[in-house]
């Protein structure tokens, strides 16, 4: 009695098909023994068959006309709306990339400096009179080069 | 319609492209299944029909943004439920009772054909016990009745539903397990085995 207390308990999970593994084999085997629980199992399953045959239930009054109507007035508006704010977002993040890719180039520029102050070298030295000649003949052509030019005056050079 | 899924996701690429007559033929398709599920939470037949045709003028204008056509039965069934929390919420409808709504002339049950024969044990399936099918659903909670509708009178299955309601699909099973035990209750006198077999029904 105990083991029919025991499936009683998982049939509904079983007739869903909810069970898996031990606990499916152990219900079969037992449905198989005991016809009190197979007849319990054969009333959830009837359950089900009668839930299926009840199927979809029509509207009382027609409604595509209805439904028609509005999405003919109002096609997608809020929609569209959407997009368009959506590009507008776009735009503004696209702008404020490039600004801020730009903005933070003089700094990176600038660092080089600190190091070349304390280890320059001869090959050091060779690049940074690059970078300053290049800036000499044309003043924006090497962002590199105007910090390096910035550096060496605030250094008094 | 649901069987041929091919046919549907091109409805719902040509809907999703704006075309109205691709988006009628899927509102022909899903209003009775969207109608019979709004009915069984709020019980009120003009409400239901309200909420079917928001249901779909909500997905016409949210088309644009499903990006899985093969999703479009489950995402529909997600707005319409959505719908229908808001009207709990507002004050506007309950999910509880269905006695009134069958006493009166609006049960949905009640359109369908008198009888027909179903199952694999020719369970002759009578307008009466329809109406007791519906019933016994009263004695569901909100969330397994919904589950049970989706499944057995919709023919969803048990992941599908679990998109809509947001749980995981162990939930709508368990949901699923617990509505069929308590309607073989509410039901005995219909699904219980006589001493002569499979008791028989007629009209």
């Amino acid at each position: 009695m105990k083991e029919c207390e025991l499936i009683r308990d998982r049939l509904a999970e079983y007739a869903v098909g909810g069970l898996r593994g031990r606990m499916r084999k152990r219900v079969e085997a037992h449905v198989g023994a005991c016809s009190d629980c197979r007849a319990e199992l054969t009333a959830l399953e009837r359950t089900g068959v009668l839930l299926d045959s009840v199927g979809a239930q029509e509207a009382p009054t027609e409604t595509w006309e209805a439904v028609r109507l509005r999405i003919s007035e109002r096609p997608r508006a809020r929609v569209r709306a959407r997009m368009r704010w959506g590009w507008a977002m776009g735009a503004v993040a696209l702008v404020a990339l490039v600004l801020a890719v730009f903005l933070a180039r003089p700094p990176a520029a600038q660092e080089p400096v600190v190091v070349i102050a304390v280890e320059a070298d001869e090959e050091m030295q060779a690049t940074m009179d690059g970078h300053l000649s290049a800036v000499w003949a044309a003043p924006l052509s090497d962002v590199a080069g105007v910090g390096l030019r910035m550096a060496t005056l605030e250094n008094g050079g | 319609m649901s069987e041929d899924r091919n046919e549907v996701q091109d409805l719902v690429v040509r809907a999703r492209a704006g075309e109205a007559d691709a988006f009628e033929a899927l509102y022909r398709a899903y209003q009775g299944g969207i109608y019979t599920f709004i009915w069984s939470q709020v019980r009120e037949p003009e409400l239901a029909a309200d909420l079917t045709q928001d249901t779909f003028v909500r997905a016409w204008e949210s088309l644009p943004r499903l990006r899985q056509a093969g999703a479009f039965r489950g995402w529909l069934y997600r707005i319409a439920r959505n719908l229908v929390r808001d009207e709990v919420r507002s004050g506007h409808a309950r999910l509880e009772t269905v006695a009134s709504a069958l006493a009166g002339d609006g049960d949905p049950g009640l359109h369908e054909p008198a009888a027909e024969s179903d199952g694999p044990e020719d369970v002759l399936v009578t307008k009466e016990m329809k109406g007791e099918v519906w019933r016994a659903l009263e004695s569901l909670t909100p969330e397994q009745r919904e589950a049970v509708v989706m499944h057995h009178m919709q023919g969803m299955g048990t992941s599908e539903i679990a998109k809509v309601m947001g749980v995981r699909p162990g939930t709508v099973m368990s949901r699923l397990a617990r509505a069929r035990d308590a309607l073989r209750k509410q039901l005995s006198g219909y699904v219980e085995r006589s001493d002569e077999g499979m008791r028989t029904h007629t009209r």
